[in-house]
């Protein structure tokens, strides 16, 4: 019964935790929910049968085509007869697996951080608190798996309601503001993306009108299944050629625009927010310093993740015309956020904010890489998320080890913490490494590729000015190592102060959190194709193969 | 058919006019016969609830329904409206539990079951007379509840303003039905395209200008029922100067009456709306979002901020509604009126539960009515505050509550037309407007939620506003998540409810095209449902 339906155990072995800990006596709870996080993430690491043999044979793990599926889950949810169908649709492929198995590290590595609840300035209502957690993970477990838009959607909003809580209750001194600045910024996103499905629902049933009221599925093949009206399946809508061709024609408009480029745009800016970059990534820097250790784990390490697979999942395989109308604009607002984040990074003050604009900076290689379209771009763009993931709760994990001890983040109040605190300054130097991208480390893949992309860009005729991003994103690599290691300074090096004398070192908690982390950050940046590649590039590849396929020159 | 058999028909409405009059004497009967009034109004109501379910001869809910009186029309919609407006009596009687402070409890509950009554026979209403007494049967107890809600001279004065401005908008909605009267020289709804001596269609060129003046006028009447701009203004004052029990019934059954008022409208023109109407009523649409939800913001009482958000809420309503006309050209595709029916008994219910929650709290023993009152009330009131929040998502329109497919609906309404058609561009713009209005809109949503679990807490909260609220906020809330995971029997009513309305009009069209058109007068019942069932789903 689990092997049969294995991802929805693994979503929703959180929330059963959750309800267990509605009912749990108050001191079980910890326990209880640690437990759940572990199970949901043992559970998930026996996905990796599924997909280890990638790099031998990849046609049989990632398909022939975008949108070979495992461990498929299908029913009906909501159904018009003839009118409307909304599946509960579960499936993993290449994308959604290394973000699927992230997701359920960072949420145990992050439970285990709330584990000294009963020390927060804010410690009222410990069963809330983890039950709020446990749903939080159910939900951004569902964003990766779920395959039907209408299901994506709810997943999606349903996961902002526990972080608003966790952040607005739990939070530091402006946390109603943090908060309802998070939910207000990622509602409004979300609300063209409403738009966007429920106008690609209505086309793609038009779609299929015009050509006769039924249309064969277009990766189902072999099952004979047809489409009769409007359809919310994500695959369905990127592989379908009749609802491509439709989208993609250029006689099909949208209050008098072309229908590919204004839903494209439809899309981004909700995962834009998400992800997020300049401009709308001002939610971030709040949110971070205020949520609490563990939240702030999550935040960077799975939330940010959600944007580039948004793109990746909807706005690429769907509306790859739109995708190639938007490059140059897109790839600006990645590279401007790049350096606009490290330009902020560098003026910090305060150690979290600090880490906070730096995820901006490394989310903007992300949407640089997606935006050249190339094999290493999105290659790139999938490491940096993944490598992303890793390095930056470890900091924010860092700040809170920290913070726990000193009670403040001035970055210059401290200074010579390594001698005081000898095993938490080596990890912290391999963790801030990982983000600078030394080799070696994770963060280098990822950049590398991106950059190595962008320049693979620079030969299509269309992108001519990639070159000069590539050059830039590459240089930009300098505000990074200038804003890391000004930091480790700051913090770590340099004379032991006299207020910091007596911190004890990294507890075992600490350590069990940590050490992990930093093994995956190494192993991360020797291993790439063993812990990341062999896992993404066979559903990347072929996404990308579909897309050129696709691409019609639409313009405005 | 005979008495028996016509009152087991209406048997709901008879039982709740028959309750109304015996709550009414239990009430002035004096001393502490005052405080039975309460149930028994509560058994009355569920009484009128079974009847409704259970003493259907006809089957009202599978067919086109049948005319078993002149001018009361018995069909699906009239079903929809019993089930959702005697379960929501149910509830308001019970937020009302402890209400009002004064003795006036069987004066009280009596005007809830009337007004309740002229909900159930505005849904029934096929004659423009039996309508406009309806909907005055809905209007005039409400005045009379306000007043007697509290004992301070504001809730006299918001009884007196509704009241004025209540008795103009009557004024202008007879005027106008009086213009419809004088264009066709019939007062049935049904008989305003197609008269049955006739064998063509009235006014085959387009409306004259006296059916024209009409509308608008019954429209203007109307759009002080239903809260839309321009005649918003009162609903703030109004609100707030009425205790929140009756707040939450006048933001759903006055609203709901009004627009199955205006769908009687489109019906009987054929849901054919002149453009220059369309375009009046576009206007009318995108101003009432706009209004409701950027006044919302402003505001510093929660009751003032939910009586925006209802402004607000009669905007999506009116999208919707226009999409009914606009599917009407191009087809037969109802979906607008079935979104309609669908999101307004949502609302209904997650407006209630929130004002049951703010009665639930009391402050300085009142009902709370600003942020400061509920500040940090969660500590105090964790199952209120829950209900609270619940309700409050589900009027944002957020997952997993109703409150989101009611959305949905009215979104996939507006884009139900295919891409090319004329009216597509302004449709989907609309649309558009008031998805962004609803994004603006969860801002101040979020400052009640925000308030009651990240306030600091007050001390002169105190969660004792009885057990009645409570029932009540839980069973507004609950269903708001039920409805999210099975949806799919009420949409399937609300579809079927909408098709009737639908199909009267166009199937007669139908047959006159076919010139073979047969009038049998002599049975009205024969006529309405002949057919027309295989129009609708089942």
């Amino acid at each position: 019964m689990i092997s049969s339906h294995i991802l929805s155990w693994i979503v929703f072995l959180p929330a059963i935790g959750g309800l267990i800990c509605l009912v749990a006596p108050k001191k079980q709870i910890k326990t209880i929910a640690v437990l759940a996080s572990l199970a949901t993430m043992l559970l998930s690491l026996t996905l990796f049968s599924t997909f280890l043999g990638g790099a031998d044979d990849p046609t049989e793990v990632f398909g022939q085509s975008y949108g070979k599926l495992h461990h498929v889950e299908r029913a009906t949810w909501i159904e018009l007869p003839g009118e409307l169908k909304i599946e509960y649709f579960l499936g993993i492929d290449g994308l959604g697996f290394p973000l699927f198995v992230l997701t359920t590290v960072v949420s145990f590595l992050a439970c285990l951080a709330s584990w000294n609840f009963e020390t927060w300035k804010v410690n009222k209502g410990i069963r809330a608190y983890f039950i709020l957690f446990l749903l939080l993970e159910t939900g951004m477990l569902g964003v990766f798996v779920s395959l039907d838009f209408f299901l994506f959607y709810i997943f999606w909003e349903v996961m902002l309601l526990p972080m608003y809580f966790l952040i607005g209750v739990w939070g530091g001194a402006r946390k109603e503001y943090a908060a309802i600045k998070f939910f207000l910024f990622t509602l409004g996103g979300s609300v063209l993306m409403l738009v966007a499905l429920v106008a690609m629902y209505f086309y793609s049933g038009a779609a299929i009108d015009q050509a006769g009221g039924s249309v064969a599925s277009g990766y189902l093949s072999g099952s004979g299944t047809a489409l009769t009206h409007g359809t919310f399946d994500l695959i369905e809508l990127a592989t379908n050629p009749t609802i491509q061709s439709y989208f993609s024609a250029v006689s099909t408009t949208f209050l008098g625009i072309k229908f590919a480029p204004i839903m494209f745009i439809f899309l981004f800016v909700g995962f834009a927010i998400k992800l997020p970059c300049v401009p709308v990534h001002t939610w971030l820097p709040d949110a971070h310093v205020e949520a609490p250790t563990p939240i702030s784990m999550i935040l960077a390490g799975v939330l940010l993740k959600m944007g580039g697979y948004g793109f990746l999942r909807l706005c690429y395989p769907i509306f790859p015309s739109g995708g190639q109308y938007w490059a140059f604009t897109l790839a600006m607002i990645g590279l401007v956020s790049i350096l606009y984040g490290g330009f902020c990074a560098l003026a910090q003050s305060d150690f979290k904010k600090l880490v906070a604009y730096s995820s901006v900076s490394h989310m903007g290689y992300v949407l640089l890489g997606i935006a050249v379209m190339t094999t290493a771009g999105f290659q790139g763009a999938m490491f940096q998320m993944i490598a992303h993931g890793i390095s930056s709760p470890m900091c924010f994990f860092l700040v809170g080890v920290i913070y726990d001890r000193a009670h403040h983040r001035e970055i210059n109040r401290f200074g010579g913490l390594w001698l005081t605190m000898p095993k938490y300054g080596t990890l912290a130097t391999i963790g801030f490494f990982a983000s600078l991208g030394l080799p070696g480390l994770c963060g280098f893949i990822g950049e590398v590729w991106v950059v190595l992309g962008t320049f693979q860009a620079g030969s299509n005729p269309e992108m001519p000015w990639a070159y000069a991003m590539a050059v830039i994103a590459a240089a930009a690599v300098i505000l990074t190592a200038g804003y890391i290691l000004w930091l480790i300074r700051r913090v770590y090096l340099g004379t032991e102060r006299e207020e910091y004398k007596g911190f004890s070192d990294t507890s075992s908690r600490e350590m069990f959190i940590l050490v992990p982390l930093a093994v995956l950050c190494i192993a991360m940046g020797i291993f790439p194709m063993q812990t990341v590649f062999n896992f993404t590039n066979g559903t990347l590849d072929l996404m990308l193969t579909m897309m050129n396929n696709g691409i019609v020159s639409v313009a405005m | 058919m005979n008495l028996s058999e016509l009152a087991f028909a209406l048997s709901p409405e008879l039982v709740l006019l028959a309750g109304a009059c015996i709550v009414l004497m239990v009430g002035v009967s004096g001393g502490a016969n005052d405080r039975l009034a309460v149930p028994t109004a509560f058994l009355v109501a569920l009484g009128a609830l079974a009847l409704a379910v259970f003493a259907d001869p006809d089957q009202i809910g599978t067919v086109s329904g049948r005319e078993i009186l002149p001018g009361l029309w018995l069909n699906s919609v009239t079903l929809l409206v019993r089930l959702t407006a005697l379960s929501f009596g149910a509830v308001a009687i019970l937020v009302s539990w402890n209400q009002p402070v004064a003795r006036e409890r069987g004066e009280y509950m009596a005007m809830i079951l009337f007004s309740l009554l002229g909900l159930l026979l505005t849904a029934s209403a096929n004659d423009w007379v039996v309508l406009f007494f309806a909907i005055e049967l809905v209007s005039i107890p409400t005045y009379i509840m306000i007043a007697l809600s509290r004992t301070d001279a504001r809730a006299s004065e918001s009884a007196v303003k509704y009241f004025f401005l209540g008795a103009l908008s009557a004024a202008i909605l007879a005027y106008g039905l009086s213009f419809l009267y004088g264009a066709t020289g019939t007062t049935t709804i049904t008989l305003f395209l197609v008269s049955e001596t006739e064998t063509s269609m009235r006014f085959a060129s387009g409306l004259p200008t006296t059916a024209m003046i009409g509308i608008v006028l019954v429209f203007a009447g109307l759009a002080f029922k239903i809260a839309a701009v321009p005649f918003h203004a009162y609903v703030a004052d109004v609100y707030e100067g009425a205790a929140s029990p009756v707040t939450g019934f006048l933001g759903f059954v006055p609203k709901f009456a009004g627009f199955l008022a205006l769908i009687k409208v489109f019906m009987s023109i054929g849901w054919e709306l002149p453009t220059s109407l369309f375009w009046m009523l576009w206007i009318v649409a995108a101003a009432t979002v706009t209004t409701g939800n950027v006044l919302g913001l402003l505001q510093r009482s929660v009751k003032r901020t939910l009586a925006y958000s209802s402004i607000a809420h009669t905007g999506y309503l009116l999208v919707a509604l226009l999409v009914g006309p606009l599917a009407g050209n191009a087809g037969f595709m109802p979906r607008g009126t079935d979104a309609i029916l669908f999101y307004i008994a949502i609302y209904g219910f997650m407006n209630l539960g929130a004002f049951a929650a703010l009665t639930a709290l009391q402050t300085d023993g009142r009902d709370a009515e600003t942020f400061e009152d509920i500040s940090g009330a969660a500590r105090r009131a964790p199952g209120v505050c829950l209900g609270l929040a619940v309700c409050v998502f589900s009027l944002m329109g957020f997952p997993p509550t109703a409150g989101f497919l009611g959305k949905l609906f009215v979104l996939g309404g507006a884009f139900s037309l295919r891409p090319g058609d004329a009216m597509h561009g302004p449709m989907v713009t609309l649309a558009i407007i008031a998805v962004i209005n609803s994004a603006i809109a969860a801002a101040y949503y979020l400052r009640i939620v925000a308030a009651v679990y990240f306030g600091t807490p007050t001390t002169k909260l105190s969660p004792d506003g009885g057990n009645g609220p409570k029932w009540a906020l839980a069973g507004c809330a609950l269903p708001m998540l039920l409805i999210f995971v099975f949806p799919a029997e009420i949409t399937k009513f609300s579809k079927r409810s909408a098709a009737v309305v639908h199909s009267i009009t166009l199937d007669a069209k139908k047959t006159l095209s076919r010139s073979s058109y047969k009038p049998n007068s002599s049975d009205k019942s024969v006529r309405l449902t002949a057919d027309h069932v295989d129009h609708i789903d089942p």
